[in-house]
């Protein structure tokens, strides 16, 4: 850098004032405002009509005992469908975590099945539950899911399993990973354990605010193993080094238009199921909660929020508290349960819902702290269909 | 803060609404301002002070090499120490400033606390050069203050542990019992040692301000914010293209226009970067990653296969951003210069470096290049000068040997093509094709050391692609389809068809397709790799 400075040159004249023209770029995608908005008003025609053609195309056969399949818990699109299908007012939906959906049982030993038993009908109770479901995303399925709903009989199931540690309630600092993460709410109030990006966060939003985004996840969901078609391309298959076997895969082809069923013959689930056995030949014995008091739980605020969005809507809401499997909690540990469980009660006795707490049901009904057996499910239907209140509501 | 994320969304439809609602006012500027060292923020709030402090040093310098004389008068050092009288009072106040300041730094460098010393030695050396600079009146110290303070910035954070490693590997290997410390240990108050976002970007944008000034290229900008805006103008702060002050800075002497195309423009740009980055980069990266993460499970085939995927995945990554950056630009109304120009189309390798990266690439003939003496030597001084430039080019990209080595490669290359390629019989008689092919394919080589993780994976997959079986690559035909797609594109750009794709029905059917494309299949994704140099 030895050379003499020279006196300051003249800065071009076209560069002085302004934005210099520079060559727009090296491809024609160059649209003026008239081709935008063709493209734009294209857009918006394919995403407003494409979810709603789907609908009418896609082959999608529920029936009694139908249950959102285990696989597609995360399809809020299908369950939303599945909504809109159940178009007769005098049906009741069943709504709450994998208690209503049947985490160990078959879908025709489900409790709304036995409750439909019990009123002799084959589906005037619909088996509204979603497998890894909590109060908080509860909240989000009613919201942007559930709008169906509206003027409806609603049993909702309240689940003290969430409050039994700050960390099933979601009230802990340190990051967690939970099911259904984009239905619980982003941003406000804040849940301290989801640590997700802001960009998470928002896509959550959008999606949930936009049909079509949650078509698009329907589409992914029920077609290419959750997965974006260009992840599933390349899938990876078993062995070293791995094969990929959808990589000369048409993805179109994988589109069957039919949504997918539950297996039959569910081997993790159902009455020859290994898992179907009671709690205590589980391996597991009497344990201490670490319950939250409903003052700061987190789950108890986002079944609040539930609660409040279905009689916005105008709802008729019967709460169902449990059945908890007392028979777990150690003896010394009742109290402060106890104590939960007259409060819960007592705060929506106060806001004038009616509600059910069923007594517990025999231990050996159990299969853990919360889900009942085929035979729990029977009883516990039976037990609410008998219930004074119960028939009240659905009398009414 | 990425360009294809929510967040930058929601940053753009509060920074483009409230620029243009002030723009009859004086704040626009300072709104930009604020917004890029936002956006900047956004990644690492501490590591902004960075950008600050090279900015502000690099304008107080430029200020004060405007207060020396352009004629360089000889004068003797021991003269000058025994005569401190000064022709201008800025100089003064800068000698005297500068001088407290050292004494100050040197003082807490020597008695302050132990971590703060070495970094506090250096400032303090720095500081007393800036004396020197005052009291000599010498508009070459203060440039060499630039040069040293932005390349220390940029060899701390980027070099350093690079070079350590390296030395105590040398002193090891002789056997000398001494080990240099980790850079880290040298943070001051426990700041984590990072990679600055976009260090090697900043630093040489506004290190070509300090030489175009000294060279009279350009006028001194006397507006700290306008000169803080064109260092850090969030659209291309992260990753380029590298500005010119003569080309950017007069961009931000008034508000620019408000046009209806700037907008159309803008949205049509960005909306071809953002299908570059997530429906193509994205894509291939998984392909890529796979098969360079474990070289050693994969056969010939699929090696070469994985090195040719990266070599768009890396354009379409890169000249995506680029094309988002010029378009959120546009938007506001600024123009940023072309950065990519279909490289793959190259028919030479001297093409090939005119038409990727061209900011970067003029930017080391301007400042590296031609100072060396360019093509005005003799033959090997040119081919020396050549070499040296793509080895420094290499170094910029990365503290690894492998950046070392693929810039040594480039450099070679373009050694032993530089005279064929000017040949007739390469001009005329080589098909336009096999000469796009042999420069893609010879870009591919290279690009293996780019992306290999350590020099022996790279070798590895060399000597694989040579030794090993071949196998099915098991490439997915949709990436193939869509790679085949785009160079399709390009090439009819290129050629005499081009009109058909100007057609209104074809503009308006490829931006409805990509944009369906987007939602479809896109499955978001991770940053860009041009954000690590």
């Amino acid at each position: 850098m030895s050379a003499p400075a020279p006196a300051p040159t003249a800065i071009p004249p076209a560069a002085s004032v302004g934005s210099p023209e520079v060559p727009f770029g090296v491809n024609e995608m160059r649209l003026n405002g008239r081709q935008w908005l063709i493209a734009l008003s294209i857009i918006a025609c394919l995403t407003w009509l494409t979810p709603r053609f789907w609908e009418k195309c896609e082959e999608f056969s529920t029936g009694p005992d139908y249950r959102i399949p285990y696989d597609l818990s995360k399809d809020y699109w299908l369950y939303a469908r599945r909504l809109r299908q159940e178009r007769d007012p005098a049906k009741i939906l069943l709504l709450g975590d994998s208690v209503v959906w049947g985490e160990y049982v078959l879908p025709d030993g489900t409790l709304s099945h036995f409750l439909n038993q019990q009123a002799g009908t084959a589906d005037r109770f619909i088996n509204g539950g979603l497998n890894g479901l909590f109060p908080l995303a509860e909240e989000g399925l009613v919201n942007y899911y559930s709008r169906e709903l509206r003027h409806r009989k609603v049993l909702l199931e309240c689940n003290v399993l969430w409050m039994t540690s700050p960390k099933a309630d979601l009230s802990t600092d340190k990051e967690e990973q939970f099911n259904h993460s984009r239905l619980i709410p982003q941003f406000f109030p804040k849940i301290p354990c989801y640590k997700a990006a802001a960009n998470e966060r928002l896509s959550a939003i959008i999606e949930n605010h936009f049909d079509f985004f949650a078509w698009i996840g329907h589409v992914q969901n029920d077609y290419f193993g959750q997965r974006s078609i260009l992840n599933w391309t390349l899938e990876e298959g078993e062995g070293y080094p791995p094969r990929y076997p959808n990589v000369y895969k048409n993805p179109i082809s994988q589109i069957t238009c039919r949504v997918p069923s539950a297996p039959v013959d569910d081997p993790q689930r159902g009455p020859r199921s290994p898992r179907h056995r009671p709690w205590s030949e589980a391996g597991q014995g009497p344990t201490r909660f670490d319950w939250v008091p409903l003052e700061s739980s987190l789950q108890w605020r986002g079944f609040q929020s539930v609660l409040k969005i279905l009689r916005e809507r105008g709802n008729d809401v019967l709460v169902v508290l449990g059945p908890f499997n007392e028979h777990m909690i150690a003896e010394d540990n009742r109290a402060p349960y106890r104590q939960l469980h007259d409060g819960i009660l007592s705060r929506l006795r106060q806001n004038g819902i009616p509600s059910i707490a069923p007594e517990p049901l025999p231990s050996e009904l159990y299969a853990d702290a919360s889900h009942p057996l085929t035979k729990g499910y029977e009883l516990l239907a039976r037990k609410l269909y008998a219930d004074e209140t119960f028939q009240r509501w659905l009398t009414r | 803060m990425l360009f294809h994320t929510w967040p930058f969304l929601i940053f753009l439809l509060i920074v483009v609404p409230v620029f243009f609602a002030l723009r009859n006012t004086r704040l626009w500027l300072p709104w930009l301002t604020i917004a890029s060292y936002f956006f900047y923020g956004w990644w690492n709030p501490y590591y902004l002070s960075l950008v600050v402090y090279s900015t502000v040093l690099d304008f107080c310098l430029v200020a004060l090499m405007d207060h020396c004389p352009r004629t360089t008068e000889k004068l003797s050092f021991w003269a000058r120490l025994s005569r401190p009288r000064f022709a201008d009072p800025v100089l003064k106040l800068a000698f005297l400033g500068s001088l407290g300041l050292a004494v100050c730094i040197l003082a807490l460098a020597f008695f302050g606390p132990r971590t703060l010393r070495p970094a506090m030695g250096l400032l303090g050396a720095l500081v007393l050069l800036m004396a020197a600079g005052a009291l000599y009146s010498s508009r070459r110290i203060w440039l060499l203050i630039s040069l040293i303070n932005n390349l220390a910035l940029l060899v701390f954070f980027k070099y350093a542990r690079f070079l350590v490693e390296n030395v105590n590997s040398l002193l090891a290997w002789l056997h000398v019992p001494f080990k240099a410390s980790d850079p880290s240990s040298l943070m001051p108050f426990g700041f984590q040692y990072l990679l600055p976002v976009g260090i090697s970007f900043f630093t040489f944008q506004s290190l070509s301000y300090t030489i175009d000034f000294y060279f009279g290229k350009v006028y001194r900008e006397r507006n700290f914010l306008r000169f803080a805006t064109f260092v850090c103008f969030f659209p291309q702060l992260m990753a380029g293209p590298i500005e010119r002050a003569r080309h950017l800075l007069p961009q931000f002497n008034q508000f620019p226009p408000i046009r209806l195309q700037n907008f159309t423009d803008g949205a049509s740009l960005f909306l071809v970067g953002l299908f570059k980055k997530l429906a193509l980069a994205n894509y291939l990266s998984f392909y890529v990653e796979r098969v360079y993460d474990s070289p050693r499970a994969y056969g010939a085939s699929s090696l070469i296969v994985a090195t040719v995927a990266f070599a768009w995945q890396i354009f379409f990554d890169f000249s995506g951003y680029t094309d988002m950056a010029r378009g959120v630009a546009k938007l506001l109304g600024f123009n940023l210069i072309l950065n990519f120009n279909n490289p793959y189309l190259a028919t030479g390798l001297s093409e090939f470096w005119g038409r990727w990266h061209i900011s970067l690439s003029s930017w080391f003939r301007d400042y590296v290049y031609i100072p060396l003496g360019g093509n005005r030597g003799r033959l090997w001084q040119t081919y020396r000068n050549l070499f040296i430039t793509f080895f420094i080019s290499g170094i910029w990209h990365g503290a690894n040997w492998t950046f070392v080595i693929w810039g040594a490669l480039h450099g070679l290359g373009v050694l032993l093509t530089r005279e064929l390629e000017r040949s007739t019989f390469y001009v005329e008689r080589v098909p336009r094709l096999v000469k796009q092919a042999g420069v893609f394919l010879f870009v591919c080589f290279t690009w293996i050391f780019f992306r290999a993780e350590s020099l022996s994976d790279a070798l590895l997959i060399v000597r694989r692609i040579f030794t090993a079986a071949w196998s099915d690559p098991q490439v997915p035909l949709l990436m193939v389809g869509v790679v085949a797609l785009v160079w399709f594109y390009q090439m009819l750009y290129e050629s005499r068809f081009r009109e058909l794709l100007a057609a209104g029905v074809v503009r308006v059917g490829v931006a409805v397709f990509m944009v369906l494309y987007l939602c479809l299949c896109s499955s978001g994704g991770g940053a860009f790799i041009y954000f690590q140099f």
